[in-house]
């Protein structure tokens, strides 16, 4: 029993770190993730919208399975986790050949080793010595490392350039497993809301995308908002001051713009929306005295609810603002929010006559008593409340994504672009019993590029040989073998 | 007398030379006079046209290289390329200069700057690889490119604020560069299975499936009673018609729907011949196919022609407003690109099925293709990734979400994982030749249905390009 559960647990281990099942995964989240863009979506979707696109007993069976909300379903998180786990047992079962080759570099070639790697090239030296040193000096002058390596009964050389290639595969994985993890987190602990904000106002309300509000620790201040547009009234820029509140006192503040979010204890406020409220921020009106042929006319200007003196008896209070008014039996209804069709009404209010009346803007008849004012008032100008909408999110692993993003770029840098190759210099005796410095070289990538590289390493030692070899023996009996197994000297040639 | 002279001389190719030189003289005095009317030399309409005339002059010989393979061309073409690269470049600096960010933010910038891109591959794939043929398929793309500009509103708009950041040039530049390169393995992929013996009716099969692909998507707008919907332009403001925020105005043309579905079913002849050859074993049908081509090709450029006769002119009625509206060819650049691609992929077919011999003698080896297109993919790859965090990083700013799972961003995804698995496969499993390069090519179909398809079939936030 214990035997048969361990061997299934090795065939699922052995399942999932096979190189198939990661790809069968791989389409899987393809088919499911095209399906989401093609299936109409839950929350981005009106329930409206969804009803009339699909037939009741389809639009059931897709909610019942969530296919209407894909990138949330369990299954498909489940889909995700098991791609991150085939990526691990996949790294795991193959980082440790990877590592022995990384940790422990095989730098002494025998014999078997010798005779069937594929590039190598032999040159004649007089004797080891010489060979040796004109190979160090060749290296050098190429701006290779080199290490003598010495065993009992021989000694060699060993170069090599970019070891650390050999792991990059393992470290575009480890970055790919870094995203998802900080993508979990988001998915689990992150969340999305919106803050509405009038200049003036603060809030630590924060409401919810499903409509319920949630409460931060400290409040947000909107200490301004605006807009600027191009000349041809494009938006060009939306910003908003805002500070953030905690315990009564100001601890930070900034001015946001689209693009350029507050970022506060892990909370990131966004502009995301501007616009008016439909809300009266300030009247601007000329009065001018109705009594009395030509009184000269000032300037007021009145908040909502302000009540602004006119002379020694006369003041006027604003009391109410339609945005867009409509008159429907003898009394004044807003139709919208939109400043559209505006309605003001004062009322003027006289000490000595212990009189008060009210005056609406424009003159609305059969509710106004605008005859009877002491005043007459000429409306200048009209400021509007505006509010900024903030997007607020809290996404506690976006570090661990981006921490991800930069060790992938280094991760397929290695993998794509930096080559792991290995040169071993051994001097032998060949079959007619001269000593020749055997020459060999391997590459983990791009090995047409790695031929000519080898081939200019084999020139340098000859031009280094030279003097020595023209004197001694005169022959020139090299051969660089770029494919074939066998890389005998071929002499005479 | 002209010709007489090619059937003599065929090898030198002087006569074409001489003629594209004399032409391009032509069209430069044409250009000249006007020049001299408006007093400005420099303006990016002027490079532009210089571009035009130097691009077209480079498609004509290398097209002669590629149906002639006289090397000759080859010197003169790349000496064509070499003067449009650079009108092309300081068309590209005029625009940069004059909007004070660069050229990404419209269609108009993004095809500005992609056939600038395509013309410095060309060279590139011409001198460091030796890839001549290269051009024979690149410039007419250059060519069709500029033409389009030509029609897309080009002035310099304001960005919206979302648009405002550093990162969104980042992100479209390096979207540009792999998608530069995708394409570029997707040519060599071409290349490979052409060099590697696959046979040609298997092109005639790819071309069809791609044809009939469009043509479908083009009917997604197909409204009742033979009309086709598309989106209303507005002439003054020079932007599409919104109904309410995002939301388009679609009008419809009549009968342009009818004449769509009759080139679908024209482009789905040879596909369904090409089939029935291979299910009744019948060569002879395939013969068939290959005129059904000929007579597609033959229709798709009369609906070419009837869709920009009617988006030009006229008014026409909206289903969702009362009124007639007017649509233009900046209104619909998906619909357009789609019907001159189309028109172009079948051209392609053609020019192999007549010239297979010399293309094989023209291009690199089979194992050298394979190679190269490898090495593209390995620069694709890792800007496709940068492309995407780039992306995400803007998004964060930008909407407070560095993921949103919308269509573009999920589509990205899937062109990313499939480019993965090619690179898996190839890696791990050791695939080579013909299984690498189908692998290849379903890589850039996916790239093109992110670019275009997506856009044209699946809106999301997306909105910009």
């Amino acid at each position: 029993m214990v035997l048969s559960l361990r061997s299934a647990s090795r065939k699922i281990w052995q399942t999932l770190s096979s190189i198939k099942t990661g790809v069968v995964l791989i389409i899987l989240v393809v088919i499911f993730s095209a399906a989401g863009t093609v299936i109409l979506q839950r929350p981005m979707t009106d329930a409206d919208d969804m009803q009339r696109a699909y037939a009741p007993a389809m639009l059931r069976f897709l909610d019942v399975t969530g296919l209407t909300d894909i990138f949330h379903t369990r299954w498909f998180v489940g889909l995700l986790i098991l791609v991150s786990l085939s990526i691990i047992a996949a790294s795991v079962q193959r980082f440790p050949n990877a590592w022995r080759y990384f940790a422990r570099p095989y730098k002494s070639p025998d014999e078997g080793f010798r005779k069937v790697l594929p590039t190598q090239a032999q040159i004649p030296v007089a004797n080891e010595e010489q060979g040796l040193s004109a190979a160090e000096r060749a290296f050098k002058h190429l701006g290779l490392k080199t290490e003598r390596i010495v065993r009992t009964d021989s000694f060699s050389l060993f170069s090599e350039r970019s070891r650390i290639s050999e792991l990059a595969v393992y470290i575009v994985h480890a970055s790919l497993l870094l995203i998802f993890l900080g993508f979990i987190v988001d998915s689990l602990y992150g969340w999305r809301g919106f803050l509405m904000l009038s200049p003036g106002t603060a809030s630590n309300q924060i409401e919810m995308k499903n409509g319920t509000m949630r409460t931060i620790p400290f409040a947000i201040r909107c200490d301004g908002t605006g807009e600027e547009t191009y000349a041809d009234g494009s938006p060009k820029r939306w910003w908003s001051k805002l500070a953030v509140v905690k315990e009564g006192r100001e601890v930070s503040s900034k001015e946001i713009v689209v693009n350029d979010p507050l970022v506060y204890q892990g909370l990131r406020f966004y502009q995301a929306s501007y616009g008016r409220t439909g809300k009266l921020d300030q009247l601007i009106l000329n009065a001018t005295p109705a009594n009395g042929t030509k009184g000269t006319p000032q300037e007021i200007s009145l908040a909502m609810n302000q009540t602004v003196a006119l002379d020694a008896d006369t003041s006027v209070q604003l009391v109410e603002f339609i945005p867009d008014y409509v008159v429907q039996d003898g009394r004044v209804y807003a139709r919208s929010k939109d400043v559209v069709n505006p309605a003001v009404h004062m009322i003027v209010t006289s000490k000595k006559a212990h009189s008060s009346v009210n005056v609406w803007l424009p003159e609305i008849p059969g509710i106004n008593e605008n005859a009877s004012s002491p005043y007459t008032f000429d409306p200048k100008d009209l400021k509007t409340g505006v509010f900024t909408g903030l997007e607020v999110s809290h996404e506690p692993g976006q570090w661990a994504v981006w921490a991800g993003v930069v060790l992938i770029a280094i991760g397929l840098t290695l993998v794509f672009y930096v080559v792991h190759m290995r040169f071993w210099v051994v001097p032998v005796v060949d079959a007619r019993g001269r000593t020749v410095l055997w020459i060999g070289g391997t590459a983990n990538r791009n090995r047409d590029a790695f031929e000519l590289k080898f081939k200019s390493v084999v020139e340098q030692i000859q031009k280094e040989l030279k003097p020595a070899v023209a004197a001694s023996t005169g022959v020139q009996a090299t051969s660089i073998s770029g494919t074939s197994v066998s890389g005998t000297t071929i002499a005479g040639r | 007398m002209a010709s007489e002279k090619v059937e003599q001389h065929p090898a030198t190719g002087t006569t074409l030379v001489v003629m594209v030189g004399l032409g391009m003289a032509f069209l430069l005095f044409i250009a000249f006079l006007n020049v001299v009317k408006s007093g400005n030399i420099l303006s990016e309409a002027n490079l532009l046209y210089a571009a035009l005339v130097f691009y077209a002059g480079a498609g004509a010989l290398y097209l002669g290289f590629g149906v002639t393979g006289t090397d000759a061309y080859i010197k003169f073409a790349s000496l064509m390329t070499w003067a449009g690269l650079l009108a092309n470049t300081g068309a590209v600096a005029h625009r940069w200069y004059e909007a004070g960010h660069p050229p990404f933010a419209s269609i108009y910038e993004m095809l500005l700057s992609f056939v600038w891109t395509l013309a410095a591959l060309t060279l590139i794939a011409e001198k460091r690889y030796g890839v001549k043929v290269i051009g024979t398929v690149t410039m007419p793309v250059a060519i069709v490119g500029v033409i389009l500009m030509q029609l897309l509103p080009s002035e310099v708009r304001p960005l919206v604020p979302a648009l405002q950041s550093t990162w969104l040039h980042v992100h479209v530049t390096l979207a540009m560069l792999a998608y530069a390169a995708c394409a570029l393995s997707f040519a060599l992929a071409m290349m490979f299975l052409i060099q590697d013996q696959v046979k040609t009716e298997l092109f005639l099969a790819a071309t069809s499936i791609f044809t009939v692909g469009i043509y479908a998507a083009v009917l997604t707008r197909f409204e009742k009673w033979g009309g086709l919907n598309v989106i209303a332009w507005d002439a003054e403001n020079k932007t599409e018609v919104f109904i309410s925020r995002g939301v388009r105005l679609f009008v419809t043309i009549p009968d342009l729907g009818w004449l769509m579905l009759l080139v679908f079913a024209a482009v789905l002849a040879p596909l369904l011949l090409y089939i029935l050859s291979r299910v009744k074993r019948n060569e002879g049908l395939l013969a068939v196919a290959d005129r059904a081509v000929f007579i597609s090709i033959l229709l798709q450029s009369l609906a070419l022609v009837f869709f920009l006769l009617r988006v030009r002119g006229g008014q026409y009625p909206s289903l969702d407003a009362d009124g007639l509206y007017a649509t233009s060819l900046a209104a619909s650049p998906f619909i357009l690109s789609a019907l001159v691609g189309g028109i172009f992929a079948n051209l392609l077919y053609l020019l192999l099925l007549w010239r297979r011999a010399d293309l094989e003698r023209l291009l690199p080896d089979a194992d050298a293709l394979d190679r190269i297109t490898y090495k593209t993919i390995c620069i694709a790859f890792p800007l496709l990734t940068l492309m995407i965090a780039a992306g995400a990083y803007w998004a964060n700013r930008a909407w407070g979400s560095y993921w949103n799972w919308d269509p573009k961003e999920t589509w990205a995804a899937i062109t990313w994982l499939v480019y993965a698995g090619y690179l898996h496969m190839r890696i791990t499993r050791g695939w080579r030749g013909r299984r690498a390069a189908y692998f290849a090519i379903l890589g850039f179909a996916v790239v093109m249905f992110t670019f275009f398809g997506v856009t044209y079939l699946l809106p999301g936030l997306h909105a910009y390009a």
